[in-house]
């Protein structure tokens, strides 16, 4: 069982803020109610991501467990109601259990399977070692400060593990693929205010920022991230880090 | 029937030829040049074979409008990257398939400038290349017609010129290039140069502006030479074998190629007897096969005898600028590619560094857009999560800045092997000075403009578009692969044309100039005749233009303002 995580509040109450079905801007935008547009393949290729959660495949069980706690703490989702969180593990899983490349890997890099391999257990020694207990049974805060030091690339503990890899493009290559997981989903759209596919029917209010007619304007409300959240603020790259010197994966012109 | 865009369909089955059959021209690699080349020599009556490693697409069963459902798209095989500067690949510059690179660009189709012809001479770095803008520009204009480009009437640029398509109408990121530009005095194109149909034409249907061009245009209305030039070409009696992977080029004890060694879809070894081979497979694949193709009298690697194959690898800087405003943008509408400026594309002595930049929009989804967040600001966890829902208050705009060819960045072979057993190639880049003075004023620039738009936060996040290079034309057999019309020096009747080719890029986007390229070899190797297939004499004299050759519609519709 993993510990209580703390909700995101109301910044002028400082109050709890309830559950959503979809957090967000954009109440009532739902990119799947226009799928009856979208051509066939992409129908397809959608629903089944919303349909089918792969079963996990190649992380063993207290693999599973230590990354499960991980990627609930890089894209956090306790504003959501149970019922529509979106499912982060699986796709990893399957991604690795498959073996699908991104077309290249780094020279100071382990392939994907070995990198993710090492890090589950090099996470479960750190939390061993700094508190004597399992990663996913540590309170929020102490999860994120040993997946702080990853992002800052330099690892609280494990060093003999993560030794055997550029650190920086580890943590750059978890968050990428959460965030592939996360974004590829239509419930994410929804949450932000994404239009989706668009084929055959086409996009016509180019400019301004205005909706097509089946899509909303904003709805903005306030809200901040649990008291206890490391992860609130933007930790700009430090000049001269991996981050830095890491470029853009995705073609853009 | 197999779909090419929402209106066009072809019917297989196409012209098979058979192993032992002697085809003249095996082209390795369909995409930007090889679709090109594989439709010219077809039209013109000769045996043509296209083989291809990636599938041939059928648009409507195997393209999506979805970011992650497009990762097929990709050059996903195992390469490995490394250097001070290490280039990511796959999604961001290889595409495989037929179309190749096509089926995935953004569509800008910007010339390059007189000046990129005469790097050398007018700035003491980089290289000239062998041939001169004047010999390009029929091409250019060819090109410009066929696939066809949509953009301003007068294109004030380079060589000034027209478009034959109306420019597109801005989406919002347009509106911001436009606005920041304007506000700090500097012309931008808007509408294009792109490779998008703004009007329909014959079998393709103009744009609907849903900004999946990167992920493969359904629609039909972004160029890709998958329905632009390989039907044609099918019409015309070449064959296209995909999903089949060339493993090397065979040699023969007389110093001439016989064909190529591929492995078929079924996983058996083949051989394809070919009087002459053209190596298309663009700058990471082509120096691959060559170097991978290397035995006696080549220990080297083929076509390695100046020591210079795989050298030269370029890279443009392509960094992202992000700017967040206060009002709506919503930068997912529109083509990612429709307005940009080059104004500062050449050498400015005020500067103190070489070569210059354009400033080009660009529209990433949210999957890209969260990478570029997690890159640009450090995010995760919640201050990603709450990043995102601002997501349609950001709009992208690009550098695209010169980097020079230096001979260490290069493509060499790992220890590491495919799925076929191939060695995968090792691609090694690191930026020096100019490099670096560019990159960082061109970065400050595009920073400038996006704050004169009005935008209340300015983030960037380093990155590399496009790969040309490693295979370079030359004057000079000593420092060069291929000559002017990319035939090698060291064997007469295997040649390289693609983006490989380039001794320098400018800051265009490459694929209008490799297509113009692989256009103007087409008439050289027709004008040649059988001399390719029987001779070692070398005649450099630039071919006649022939615009017989052209695929259907070239020139019922859409007219250049300005010629």
């Amino acid at each position: 069982m993993s510990t209580e995580r703390k909700p995101v509040t109301d910044p002028r109450t400082g109050e709890p803020l309830p559950q959503r079905a979809q957090p967000g801007y954009y109440s009532g935008f739902k990119t799947l109610s226009q799928q009856a547009f979208w051509d066939q393949a992409t129908r397809d290729v959608v629903l089944r991501r919303v349909e089918y959660v792969p079963p996990i495949r190649f992380f063993n069980e207290q693999e599973a467990a230590t990354m499960l706690a991980v990627v609930d703490r890089i894209l956090p989702q306790e504003d959501r109601l149970p019922s529509t969180r979106i499912p982060l593990l699986p796709g990893l899983d399957e991604r690795l259990f498959e073996n699908r490349l991104e077309g290249y890997r780094y020279e100071d890099m382990p392939p994907d399977q070995e990198a993710y391999r090492i890090a589950a257990r090099a996470f479960e020694a750190m939390a061993q070692e700094l508190h004597g207990q399992s990663f996913h049974l540590l309170p929020t805060l102490q999860q994120e400060e040993i997946l702080q030091s990853i992002h800052d690339g330099k690892p609280l503990a494990a060093s003999q593990l993560w030794n055997r890899m550029n650190v920086e493009r580890f943590w750059m290559l978890l968050v990428s693929d959460c965030c592939a997981a996360y974004y590829s989903h239509p419930w994410a759209w929804d949450e932000i205010g994404y239009g989706g596919p668009a084929y055959p029917r086409a996009y016509m209010r180019l400019t301004e920022g205005e909706p097509e007619p089946w899509e909303k304007g904003e709805q903005r409300y306030q809200w901040s991230p649990p008291a206890d959240t490391l992860s609130g603020a933007a930790q700009p790259p430090a000049k001269g880090s991996a981050h830095q010197s890491h470029p853009g994966q995705a073609g853009t012109h | 029937m197999v779909h090419l865009g929402a209106m066009q369909k072809i019917k297989p089955p196409q012209r098979i030829f058979r192993d032992d059959e002697e085809v003249d021209y095996v082209i390795v690699g369909v995409g930007s040049a090889g679709g090109v080349l594989l439709q010219r020599l077809a039209r013109a009556g000769f045996k043509v074979l296209g083989m291809e490693a990636g599938k041939f697409w059928d648009t409507e069963r195997d393209w999506v409008s979805d970011e992650a459902g497009s990762h097929q798209l990709y050059w996903n095989d195992l390469r490995i990257t490394g250097g001070e500067h290490p280039l990511a690949l796959g999604s961001n510059n290889s595409g495989k398939g037929v179309g190749g690179g096509s089926v995935h660009w953004a569509a800008f189709t910007p010339r390059f400038h007189p000046s990129d012809f005469e790097v050398y001479t007018r700035d003491g770095v980089g290289a000239d290349w062998p041939l001169s803008y004047e010999e390009l520009e029929p091409y250019y204009e060819l090109l410009e017609q066929e696939i066809p480009v949509a953009g301003p009437a007068w294109y004030p640029w380079g060589k000034p010129h027209g478009h034959p398509y109306a420019p597109h109408p801005m989406g919002g990121v347009g509106d911001v290039l436009i606005k920041g530009c304007t506000k700090l005095g500097i012309p931008v194109s808007a509408g294009g140069p792109v490779a998008i149909l703004s009007a329909s034409r014959g079998n393709r249907p103009h744009c609907i502006y849903r900004g999946f061009c990167i992920q493969a245009c359904k629609v039909g209305a972004k160029a890709s030479t998958l329905i632009t030039h390989v039907p044609d070409a099918l019409e015309h009696g070449a064959e296209v074998r995909d999903r089949s992977m060339v493993a090397r080029i065979s040699m023969r004890p007389d110093g001439r190629t016989d064909g190529v060694v591929y492995i078929d879809r079924d996983g058996r070894e083949r051989f394809q007897r070919a009087r002459a081979v053209i190596v298309s497979g663009y700058a990471i694949e082509t120096p691959r096969l060559l170097l991978n193709s290397a035995c006696p009298g080549h220990e080297h690697g083929l076509a390695n005898s100046s020591g210079t194959l795989g050298k030269y690898l370029m890279a443009q800087a392509g960094n992202v600028v992000l700017g967040r405003f206060d009002e709506l943008i919503r930068m997912y509408k529109a083509p990612p590619a429709h307005a940009l400026t080059e104004e500062f594309y050449e050498t400015d002595p005020k500067r103190d560094f070489a070569r210059g930049f354009a400033i080009q929009t660009v529209g990433p989804l949210p999957i890209a857009f969260s990478k570029q967040m997690m890159a640009a600001k450090g995010l995760w966890g919640w201050s990603m999560r709450r990043e995102m829902m601002e997501y349609n208050h950001w709009a992208a705009l690009g550098l695209l800045g010169e980097i020079l060819p230096w001979a260490d960045n290069r493509v060499e072979l790992a220890a590491e092997r495919d799925q076929y057993g191939l060695r995968v190639a090792k691609v090694t880049f690191r930026l020096r000075d100019n490099d670096k003075k560019l990159i960082e004023f061109g970065k400050n620039k595009v920073m400038e403009v996006m704050h004169a738009a009005g935008a209340v936060e300015v983030v960037q996040e380093s990155r590399y578009a496009h790969l040309v290079g490693a295979a370079r034309m030359g004057k000079d057999p000593s420092t060069s692969v291929c000559d002017k019309f990319g035939r090698t020096w060291d064997i007469p009747n295997l040649f390289v044309m693609d983006g490989s080719v380039m001794p320098t890029q400018g800051s265009a986007n490459p694929g209008l100039t490799i297509q113009a390229l692989a256009a103007r070899t087409a008439d050289y190797l027709i004008t040649q005749g059988d001399a390719i297939f029987n001779s070692a004499s070398r005649d450099m004299t630039p071919p006649p233009v022939c615009r017989s050759l052209s695929p259907p519609d070239t020139f019922t519709s859409g007219a250049p303002h300005l010629r």
